[in-house]
């Protein structure tokens, strides 16, 4: 017989760190093999399948980019909230209400050059995103709502919002609930690469930004301090509400823009189905990567890469569309769970 | 005790090491403890007694060395299993669930109860229990609702119900009043007295040679020496202690003759609850002055500091710092303004414990025009400020990326004295500034008071401590219930004539009753 040890580390070292995050994300990989093959799929072979699909020809590549570009900004989005520990699981309503915004001004306002029209498209949208977020963060400022549940139900409420206007005002000339086509003018240009469009320079240009606004300005160390502690942080004489109203503000802004690079980059219009959770899968991006911009960048494409395969699995392999969702979950469960051995040293010993 | 030495030893510590990250907190050390025995486990902060006890608890693992316990090696498995063979410890921070009663909180995860849960029958049994020895608790009253002081009887009667044979305090007296502290030493010398071992971990002299039997000293993870009681005495363990005489005398020259460099005007602040706690204050604060106040907790004393710092709202009155009414700045500009605030909380509002050293040292200064790089900060600059600090105030540590609730109590508190005295303010303000603190740390912290006085700062020192407001003060006031019952130069009064004055009496009063004796 094996006995389990528990003994509490002091804390965890870096590398400690990475490996143990990479064993999760392997221990997942095996569960979702097991899940696969119940449905009667050799696992190997659809794993081999979930990685060649995505990154074996030019086309797999560009399409997982393409589904990486709106993860890097809802990543962000909550991982910035993350670093002054807010949780912001509202990333999907703040994309919806940010593209619902920027449409409108596409189908009410006039035609711009390209250039202007496009600048007036992302800042509606990081507006949208942000407006859509201010509610959730004066509920917790004004009357200590715990934002975990503002945010998630006002997923709800901007998409019925956006679903309004599109089975309403907006509906295209066939009846179908989605907006006649954007003009050019209001679309990202493609890099030559598969549909992948120039808001992955504006994803990228965000990491850079927001890891200098987090390292290397006055509001990082006062966002850093508030998410570590509030007593402190006041005493510090930081503003913490400001803080938080700040911050909530530039993490809807980050995923209104997921929003915008969807129907101005891939969709050229709106419609109910800009997102596939983009905002949800956001979240465990961000919890992966640990608030850290840049390996936010790493595990958005990781992600996507598990999206793009899970595609391919539903169309080779017959598997259901669920799949996707599984891994995804099983991934989120191993890392909470790996949380444990970051926080003790577990020890097998033979004995009794 | 001593004739029947076969077989008497309940626990046996030989040549245990641990190190942490390479920082060795126990060296080499021997620990023995027999039965009926109170075996008090005296040192600094950081001397490495509370980890000495988390590997006889199973905490942690010694990386060497042996445990017995009746004579019987052990190697735990998981940290319950030694409450489960009779080692029992009641930490610093209680572990009680605050909603529930007494009662309930001593039934938790008996091992008696399994599925059936008979109230009746558990009731009885903790009253044998209480009955041996002879205290006494509301079984009904919930726990939340306690003084600190009870909140400690149950916790140890938690372990009594379980039968242990090995009890662990880990400083008990630091939450506790000076009654409650005597009325814990007789329930203590009690439980001893029907053959338990008690290890009672302090640094604290007065107690351990009040009711120790057994004196074991560690001093940087190392075992000084073990003595019995009647074989030393309080100069002997201090020197064991510290390894270094502690003598505290101060010159006070006049520094400085501003009389209203801080002034007080008609000030109301109230709590947290909503309750007027400074109600109608007024006073002035010299430069070069300590002021120290006295008073038991509660009485408004906080409320007074976060209302000076601009941490609490200020309803009605003002305060004049340096020729401005400041009475309704925003904490920042405080802080601009030369206020510095050593907060009686150190772990939880003056650092951010889970940020590395560097930045809690840099929590005032990092707006500063010097430490900006165009719309950046310097890092670079922030980090080598960080590092003279570090310098400067001898805080040890083992380096300044780590998060800094890894520092000891009286690291932490010269982080934050360092952190503050590098600010060069005008007008400090320290609560309860050694509390908790070792020997050495006491006396970094008063010097460094001290120091501030004679460089003509201004210094409104809040502090339980009467030897540390003697010591340092130049005027003492009494606070009670948001007022002050007397205002004096430090020495017209005496403890008693202050003690009087502490609850209610004015100073006028205090005197008359004093010489009616």
């Amino acid at each position: 017989m094996f006995k389990i040890k528990l003994e509490q580390k002091e804390r965890v070292s870096k590398r400690e760190d990475i490996i143990i995050t990479l064993s999760a994300i392997g221990i997942a990989l095996v569960l979702s093999g097991i899940f696969i093959a119940f449905n009667g799929v050799n696992p190997f072979v659809a794993l081999w399948k979930v990685f060649t699909s995505a990154l074996g020809s030019p086309y797999g590549i560009s399409e997982t980019l393409v589904k990486a570009i709106p993860l890097i900004f809802t990543g962000l989005a909550v991982g910035i909230a993350l670093n002054s520990k807010l949780w912001n699981i509202g990333a999907e309503g703040q994309l919806f209400a940010g593209a619902t915004l920027a449409t409108a001004f596409v189908i009410y306002g006039p035609v711009l050059p390209k250039p202007l029209e496009l600048t007036v498209l992302v800042t509606l949208g990081a507006i949208g995103g942000a407006l859509w977020a201010a509610i959730p963060a004066l509920l917790k400022i004004k009357f200590k709502m715990n934002e975990v549940i503002s945010t998630l139900l006002l997923n709800y409420v901007a998409i019925n919002i956006a679903d309004y206007f599109l089975f309403g005002p907006w509906k295209g000339k066939d009846n179908f609930p989605y907006t006649p086509e954007f003009p050019v003018e209001a679309r990202f240009s493609r890099i030559g690469f598969g549909r992948v469009h120039a808001g992955l320079f504006l994803a990228l240009a965000l990491v850079v930004l927001l890891y200098i606004l987090i390292y290397h300005t006055k509001t990082g160390y006062k966002l850093r301090m508030t998410g570590a502690s509030l007593k402190a942080a006041k005493y510090a004489g930081i503003n913490i509400k400001k803080m938080m109203f700040m911050v909530f503000l530039l993490s809807g802004a980050l995923a209104g823009l997921a929003g915008v690079s969807q129907i101005s980059g891939i969709e050229y219009k709106f419609h109910q189905h800009i997102s596939t959770g983009y905002g949800y899968t956001g979240i465990i991006v961000a919890w992966l990567a640990r608030t850290n911009p840049f390996i936010i960048v790493i595990f958005a494409v990781f992600l996507s890469i598990m999206l793009k395969g899970a595609d391919s699995l539903q169309i080779a392999m017959r598997l259901p569309a669920a799949v996707g969702t599984v891994m995804q979950a099983l991934i989120l469960f191993a890392i909470l769970g790996s949380e444990l051995f970051k926080n003790y040293n577990i020890k097998l010993i033979r004995g009794k | 005790m001593s004739e029947k030495k076969v077989n008497s030893t309940l626990v046996l510590m030989k040549n245990i090491s641990k190190s942490f990250y390479g920082n060795k907190v126990n060296t080499d050390v021997e620990f023995k403890l027999e039965k009926g025995e109170i075996h008090a486990l005296l040192g600094e902060n950081g001397a490495g007694k509370t980890t000495l006890m988390n590997m006889l608890t199973g905490v942690y693992f010694p990386d060497e060395g042996s445990i017995y316990f009746k004579g019987k090696k052990i190697t735990y498995n998981y940290p319950g299993e030694a409450l489960k063979i009779g080692i029992g410890m009641v930490h610093q921070r209680f572990s009680l669930v605050g909603n529930l009663t007494v009662l309930e909180n001593l039934i938790l995860g008996h091992p008696d109860n399994k599925f059936i849960l008979d109230l009746q029958k558990n009731r009885k049994l903790i009253q044998t229990y209480m009955d041996q020895f002879k205290f006494q608790v509301d079984l009904d009253a919930v726990v939340d609702e306690l003084p600190l002081g009870l909140r400690q009887k149950v916790e140890i009667l938690k372990m009594l119900v379980r039968n242990v044979d090995v009890l662990i305090v880990d400083e008990p007296t630091t939450v506790l009043t000076k009654q409650e502290a005597d009325n814990l030493m007789r329930i203590l010398k009690e439980i001893a007295s029907t053959g338990k071992g008690i290890i009672f971990i302090t640094h604290k002299m007065a107690e351990v040679l009040e009711v120790a039997d057994k004196i074991t000293v560690l001093r940087k993870g190392i075992l000084v020496s073990t003595v019995n009681k009647t074989d030393t005495n309080a100069g002997e363990l201090a020197r064991m202690m510290v390894g270094k005489e502690s003598e505290l005398t101060f010159e006070r020259p006049e520094v400085c003759l501003t009389k209203n460099f801080l002034q007080v005007k008609n000030l109301f602040v109230n709590s947290n609850k909503g309750v007027l706690a400074v109600n109608n204050l007024s006073f002035n604060l010299a430069c070069g002055e300590v002021l120290g106040i006295a008073g038991v907790t509660g009485n408004g004393q906080i409320e007074l500091a976060n209302a000076l710092t601009g941490n609490r709202e200020v309803i009605r009155g003002k305060i004049i710092f340096k020729d401005k009414d400041i009475a309704h700045d925003t904490p920042v500009q405080r802080i601009d303004e030369g206020i510095s605030y050593v907060p009686g909380d150190r772990v939880n509002v003056g650092v951010a414990g889970s940020r590395s050293v560097w930045e809690n040292l840099i929590m005032k200064v990092y707006r500063k025009s010097e430490f900006k790089r165009g719309i950046l900060i310097d890092n670079k600059k922030l980090k080598k400020y960080a590092e003279k600090i570090i310098e400067k105030y001898n805080i040890f540590l083992p380096g300044i990326n780590l998060p800094a609730l890894l520092l000891s109590g009286g690291n932490l508190q010269k982080l934050i004295i360092g952190r503050e005295i590098e600010r060069n303010c005008d007008l400090y303000i320290f609560v309860f500034p050694t509390r908790g603190l070792d020997v050495g740390a006491t006396e970094f912290v008063r010097k460094s008071i001290m120091n501030l006085r004679n460089e003509g700062k201004a210094v409104l020192l809040i502090s339980g401590d009467f030897d540390e407001l003697f010591a340092l003060s130049d005027r003492i006031a009494v606070m009670y219930e948001g007022k002050f019952t007397g205002v004096f130069n430090n020495g017209d009064h005496s403890l008693e004539e202050i003690g009087l004055m502490m609850s209610g009496h004015t100073e006028a009063e205090a005197v008359k009753e004093m010489s009616n004796v």
